[in-house]
């Protein structure tokens, strides 16, 4: 257990954040450049919490949205700073487990994120907006829910899961390609129990 | 170079102001309506943040702020004043849509909620230098490391959205097509983010040398350039803003009583 | 005591099984400067490393030996107490900024603050650094907004302004242009004047042979020689190391023009020291013989049947008001020709243009009698290939061999025949060892290779390289050398934006030289690079063995050591 949460508080991983948070960015960006449906704004957030553990992870997807919403304005994000640290913590957790070496794994992985988003985004959603994303699609399921007279909660629910499982699930497939292209020199950065061995 | 901040700079009551006394503002403006209860308070929130927008010189500004929150409102409007399920009394119909009464008056809350949390950050976000807000946080004792890690992030940001058109031109000089049915566009999403996302964890590492040879893990106590402290007109800022408050919950208890 | 003492340093990294160190062993002295040299992979930047102490305490891995610096050592003293002694810049100028400050005086104090100076001396410190850099004007700049070279004195001012005893300078002008690399040198020289004792690790030998005392001679880990630069560039064994010592030593080399120390000899290594032997040199020297020159050479140039690219009155600029490249005409050939000028010449941004990456504000471009502008850059991506500076901006693929690929597939080749292409490129650029490792896992100047192999599969008929030879050591460039060449054989035009005047003296046949958006010169080498107005415009210098035979009062055209004839000597 000590072993699954230990971190390491070094100067690597105080860049390792900024530079995840960029690829937040730039995911959401690039996704929005080739218009896709999508948001892919969590893939540094999972890297982070691939190469650093959970703890960076969570740090990395909390940090994401504070920083976001106390300085670009949008503090619709910064209300979802639980979920990404949610998905920060639990990235670094699966991967700590070793499930990001083979693709299934890496499956496990992203069912396990985008429940952990949706399981703490809905109460989010129903505090703050009475149940809805802002996701047309997901919006719509909600709507559906609604009128069909099932409870807010699972309305609101559901409506997350359309939301978020999918966009998990692409964004963890990606993150599992680039990190399997990680060279050593740099994840050995980040590797938690070496020490130095002497060759006198 | 573009930043991604939101900052204006200008000389203004607001930007003098200390970034605690507006965070202060912050947490006061969306916790009076919700103590106090009632409609007028978020009335009286938004006023409050109307005029210190006003006084900042930042009413422009906003605009986009709003529109962006516009979306969002607008579907908890509809699907509440549509769906939600203590819907009895009809307001009005617009065509085969029916609207209820207590699913708006329910929308219209959490709208007014939504837009004054998004006023009263306005506030700060558009009148603070993101730097200036982590200068702050860390004379309070924030850990400069994670201060350092704020920072960071503005500086990295506008350098990493630069090579974005550069990746793109290579990609495309190979031979790759970035327009096109889904499908396509899709399937040119790891090629571009692929290259940023190596470059920059590989950066990491030699940033993380600058770092160490320029004593980031020192123990040190950190020395500040600046000295930043509450003056007058903070302190009288944050008074004013803790009487509002007190009142709200006074007002409560009033109608309790 | 010495300043700096290293015993039988020894060092691993972590998931390898080579030695990056093996077993170095030398002592400096206070005020001394030591160069250090080897080719890529030496373990130049590891020894670098070490002395700052993150060798190993950041990497970890396997360690042995001690260096002791002041009497630390060096493996034991942690990072932030002995950076206060030993400082370190590196190669890539924004890497080493701190990424956080959003002014120069603010990103110079940083390292102060972390150290709990008091903010007087702070103050104090980094002004004065600041002017001793010549960098005071930019103060309240965002140093991301500088260029390379600034930045790298922003870099060595944040250094300095620490007060070290020590300054380790790991090739900090690799990554600039020649201007840059003259504001560094320059900084260079005037530290070399203060005291402060200095390691560098250098490419350019012949600033190295100038400013050091002693050089430290490295090939895969181990240390060769230690020993002053005469002896050191007078060994005939270099080749072997990957090292050509400068071009004095070579020419000297070439006339046997050395002095007897005791059972060896030592040729000259600096410019002074070679004019101080003006008198053992030849009375005269023939030079190059010239083939066609002037009107002669323009006559070929138009009488040319395959006039590949024809550029009409260019207007292009990123903005309106301010144009980066102005009414330009140029007739381009199948011959290699080498675009040279300083930073902000408009080189990149005209080659962007003949790759269609950016449309033409006015006039047109014609590649083979055809207006480009008329096809999208996937289309043009089979004939014309343009390989970027940064490599890193297009590597996606886990293995070399997929990455080459991926071109090739853009353009509709069957997988069979990508990858037989995508082999044969990989096998020009002297990759095959490499063909299934991840690139990331290669040094930068390999991933430089993979980039162009990956453009060479697509076989295109233009083939643009912009700045190759940075991060090349001597052998990458002469690998670079016989892929031009034989890529000019075969019948592709080569283009390329170079820094490097050596090396287009050496391999290229035409120059043009650019700056503020226009051609300031065009023609044969030999012609180019002794019109000196045009060179000193674009801030340009000749290539060194120009300037040598200038300074030794040879009439005649001096380009690369083999226009020196072995018959001069008669």
């Amino acid at each position: 257990m000590k072993q699954l949460f230990k971190t390491k508080w070094n100067a690597a991983c105080f860049v390792l954040i900024p530079a995840c948070i960029g690829i937040n960015y730039l995911g959401k960006l690039f996704a929005s450049v080739l218009k896709l449906p999508l948001w892919l704004d969590s893939i540094g957030t999972c890297i982070g919490g691939i190469l650093g553990g959970p703890v960076i992870g969570g740090i990395c997807g909390a940090a994401n949205n504070l920083i976001f919403g106390f300085t670009t304005g949008d503090s619709i994000t910064l209300v979802y700073a639980l979920t990404s640290l949610g998905i920060g913590a639990a990235a670094g957790i699966m991967a700590r487990l070793g499930h990001m070496k083979s693709l299934p794994g890496a499956l496990l992985t992203a069912c396990v994120t985008g429940l952990t988003a949706v399981v703490i985004s809905t109460p989010l959603n129903i505090i703050f907006w009475g149940g809805t994303t802002g996701n047309i699609w997901g919006d719509a399921v909600f709507a559906w829910s609604q009128a069909s007279g099932l409870p807010v909660f699972l309305g609101s629910f559901l409506d997350e899961v359309v939301v978020d499982v999918p966009d998990k699930f692409i964004t963890l497939l990606i993150v599992f390609a680039i990190v399997k292209g990680l060279p050593r020199k740099l994840t050995s950065l980040y590797d938690i129990d070496d020490e130095v061995v002497s060759l006198d | 170079m573009k930043s991604i901040s939101l900052y204006v700079d200008q000389d203004t009551f607001l930007t003098r102001l200390h970034s605690f006394s507006k965070l202060f503002y912050i947490a006061a403006a969306i916790a009076i309506p919700l103590i106090g209860g009632g409609f007028h308070l978020y009335v009286l929130s938004l006023l409050l943040s109307f005029c210190l927008i006003a006084a900042g010189k930042i009413g422009k500004r906003i605009l986009p702020l709003i529109a962006f929150s516009f979306t969002i409102i607008l579907t908890v409007f509809l699907i509440h004043g549509l769906f939600n399920q203590k819907n009895e009394q009809i307001l009005f119909t617009l065509g085969p849509l029916i609207f209820y009464r207590e699913g708006l008056l329910y929308a219209l809350k959490i709208g007014l909620n939504i837009l004054n949390m998004l006023l009263a950050f306005a506030v700060l976000v558009l009148t603070t230098r993101p730097a200036v807000l982590v200068d702050d946080l860390e004379q309070a004792g924030f850990s400069p490391r994670f201060g350092y890690m704020i920072c960071s992030v503005f500086q990295i940001i506008p350098q990493m959205m630069g090579t974005m058109n550069t990746i793109l031109d290579a990609q495309r000089s190979r031979g790759m097509e970035t327009e096109g049915n889904i499908l396509v566009r899709a399937r040119a999403f790891l090629p571009l983010i692929s290259p940023v996302v190596n470059s920059s964890l590989i950066n990491t590492r030699e940033r993380a040398i600058a770092l160490e040879v320029r004593g980031f893990d020192s123990k040190e106590k950190k020395t500040f350039l600046q000295d930043r402290k509450l003056r007058g007109a903070d302190k009288r800022f944050i008074a004013f803003m803790a009487a509002l408050l007190f009142a709200s919950l006074i007002w409560r208890i009033r109608v309790w009583l | 005591m010495a300043l700096i003492e290293v015993k039988q340093l020894k060092y691993r990294y972590p998931h390898t099984d080579k030695l990056a160190l093996d077993g170095i062993d030398f002592t400096v002295e206070k005020g001394q400067f030591i160069g250090i040299i080897g080719e890529n992979k030496a373990g130049k930047s590891t020894l670098c490393q070490a002395f700052v102490g993150l060798v190993p305490s950041m990497f970890r891995g396997a360690y042995g030996g001690t260096l002791m610096i002041h009497g630390m050592e060096a493996a034991k003293t942690p990072v932030a107490k002995l950076c206060r002694h030993v400082g370190l810049v590196f190669q890539n100028p924004f890497n080493q900024l701190s990424g956080a400050k959003e002014t120069v005086f603010e990103e110079v104090a940083f390292g102060l603050q972390n150290l709990g100076i008091p903010r007087e001396e702070i103050i104090r410190r980094v002004e004065d650094n600041l002017s001793r850099l010549d960098i005071l004007d930019y103060k309240n700049r965002n140093p991301f907004d500088l260029s390379g070279g600034q930045n790298q004195r922003v870099a060595i001012a944040s250094i300095l302004a620490m007060e070290p005893e020590v300054i380790v300078l790991d090739e900090p002008t690799s990554q600039l242009d020649p201007q840059g690399s003259e504001e560094v040198f320059q900084v260079v020289e005037a530290l070399k004047q203060s005291g402060i004792t200095i390691l560098m690790v250098e490419h350019k030998m012949e600033k190295l042979a100038e400013y050091c005392d002693k050089i430290l001679l490295m090939h895969q880990g181990r240390q060769i020689a230690y020993d002053t630069p005469e002896r050191i560039f007078s060994r005939e064994d270099l080749d072997q190391y990957g090292v050509e010592p400068p071009v004095y030593t070579r020419v000297c080399k070439k006339l046997q023009i050395y002095r007897e120390a005791g059972d060896q000899k030592e040729y000259p290594v600096t410019l002074s020291q070679t004019v101080e032997k003006r008198d053992s040199f030849p009375e005269t020297l023939s030079g190059r013989e010239i083939e066609k020159q002037g009107a002669l050479w323009e006559e070929e140039v138009s009488k040319e049947q395959e006039e590949l690219f024809e550029i009409q009155e260019l207007d292009f600029g990123y903005t309106s008001r301010k144009l980066v490249i102005q009414s330009l005409s140029l007739k381009l050939i199948k011959q290699p020709t080498a675009i040279i000028g300083q930073n902000g010449a408009g080189k990149t941004t005209l080659v962007k243009l003949m790759k269609g990456l950016l449309k033409p504000g006015d006039g047109q471009i014609l590649l083979n009698g055809e207006d480009i502008s008329s096809k999208t850059v996937a289309k043009l991506a089979g004939v014309v290939g343009y390989v970027f500076q940064n490599p890193d901006d297009q590597i996606f693929k886990n293995k070399v061999i997929d990455e080459v690929m991926v071109g090739p597939l853009h353009i509709g080749m069957s997988r069979e025949e990508a990858e037989k292409k995508a082999r044969e490129a990989i096998s020009l650029v002297g990759m095959t060892k490499w063909e299934q490792e991840n690139p990331y896992d290669l040094d930068l100047s390999e991933r430089k290779m993979v980039a162009i192999a990956s453009v060479i599969a697509m076989e295109p008929k233009v083939l643009i390289l912009d700045e190759p030879t940075i991060a090349q050591d001597i052998k990458g460039r002469k690998l670079l050398g016989s892929i031009i060449k034989k890529l000019s054989d075969k019948g592709v035009f080569v283009l390329a934006i170079l820094h490097d005047m050596d090396f287009v003296a050496e391999y290229f046949d035409r120059v043009i030289v650019m700056a503020h958006g226009k051609v300031l010169a065009d023609g044969p080498k030999e012609a180019v690079f002794y019109e000196k107005d045009s060179l000193s415009t674009a801030r340009l210098e000749q290539p060194h063995m120009t300037r040598l035979c200038e300074a030794l009062g040879y009439q005649g055209i001096f380009l690369t050591t083999d226009d020196i004839k072995d018959k001069g000597r008669e």
